[in-house]
């Protein structure tokens, strides 16, 4: 990642674990009209969430380069034309879940729940109930879902704040969204759910389930609560 | 595929209105758009009686997959709303979903409850920040006090 964003471009082979993230990627990419994209990582920086923390914005943000002009994913290798920060934070967490998840199942062990903080695997046993956290107030829930064999993922611009910025930033404005404050993504793998929670704050979530099947609950920054026909849980009205 | 809904309050035809307003793709034409056949509102002027009788008006509004269109059947009795039908007659595969299955639940304002008076057995949150990213934060609000 540190050759791809400094060095010149080039062509940069990945593990075999990468191509369902870049494939995911991709998908979200296209469904939210360019929103979400790996390549948010040098506004990321320059915003201040480097990996100094600086959490101070630079004078100059520059825009967020468009997939197809700046890299291409040909399902093993990522092509670069130039030095990119790729930032896979959007689903990288969920899919690390999933691998967790992975590894617990080839060892024989089917029932399990692991909860990394945000992103939620559940696996046999009975259902459980999760709390949907206020994003105003962690002492408080919105809502509560009721999770299966599944993943369930939320994301919020309130936690990972600093002065005039947060971590969701629009690949198309360069900016910190702001019309959606929390998310969260029932899905059957962590990968899918985790991309999701970061899709909702920028797409329809009708045009996210025309794609995928999903369920969902979201909440506007008037306070206002939206959930999918088919959510299994209860929002607080 | 045509999605009808019988609206026996006011309810229904609020959602979609949402549903309008979310997938046109600028809100400022949607708002304008007196663009349907526009049977009911013709020559009225506040102070006048509308005539009992159905009223059927239909709005089209523009998607990036071509024109799509709504109508909406009014029966008036007495000077008010007696029942409301909006049919969407979407062609679009995106326009469908949009007119008949987008935002199902809308909580206005929605109030937190203690997660303490919840039986619950996991909390589904953002994820929680990191040390480094703690510390950070904490050097900036001291140089904001200095």
């Amino acid at each position: 990642m540190h050759r791809i964003a400094t060095g010149a471009g080039g062509r940069f082979e990945f593990p075999d674990d990468a191509p369902a993230l870049f494939a995911l990627y991709r998908d979200l990419y296209d469904c939210t009209a360019g929103a979400v994209s790996p390549l948010v990582g040098r506004a990321l920086e320059q915003w201040g969430y480097d990996s100094a923390y600086s959490l101070r914005a630079a004078s100059v943000i520059d825009p967020v380069p468009r997939w197809d002009d700046a890299i291409a994913w040909d399902g093993s290798a990522l092509e670069t034309v130039g030095p990119v920060v790729v930032d896979v934070g959007a689903a990288g967490k969920g899919y690390l879940v999933d691998l967790v998840g992975g590894v617990l199942a080839d060892a024989g062990i089917h029932s399990f729940t692991i909860d990394a903080s945000g992103d939620i695997v559940h696996r046999g046993g009975r259902a459980l109930r999760v709390a949907l956290e206020d994003p105003r107030d962690a002492r408080k829930a919105i809502g509560v879902a009721t999770l299966g064999d599944g993943a369930l993922c939320a994301s919020a611009t309130t936690r990972r704040a600093w002065p005039g910025a947060h971590h969701m930033i629009d690949a198309i404005t360069g900016l910190p969204t702001d019309a959606v404050i929390a998310t969260w993504a029932a899905a059957p793998t962590g990968l899918v759910a985790d991309g999701l929670a970061t899709a909702l704050f920028f797409a329809d979530p009708a045009g996210l389930a025309d794609r995928f099947d999903f369920e969902w609950v979201r909440m506007l920054r008037s306070g206002e609560v939206q959930s999918s026909a088919g959510f299994d849980g209860e929002v607080f009205a | 595929m045509t999605h009808r809904r019988t609206a026996a309050i006011a309810l229904g035809g609020l959602s979609l209105a949402a549903t309008l307003a979310g997938c046109a793709p600028t809100p400022a034409e949607s708002a304008g758009g007196s663009t349907g056949a526009d049977a009911a509102t013709g020559g009225s002027t506040a102070s006048e009686p509308y005539a009992d009788g159905d009223y059927t008006a239909t709005g089209e509004y523009q998607t990036p997959g071509g024109t799509e269109s709504i109508e909406v059947e009014v029966t008036l009795a007495g000077d008010a709303i007696d029942t409301v039908t909006v049919t969407g007659n979407a062609t679009d595969s995106t326009a469908q979903r949009y007119q008949g299955e987008f935002i199902d639940g809308i909580a206005a304002e929605v109030e937190g409850v203690d997660i303490d008076e919840l039986a619950v057995d996991k909390v589904a949150g953002s994820s929680l920040t990191s040390d480094g990213f703690n510390a950070a934060i904490e050097q900036i609000k001291a140089d904001a006090l200095a």
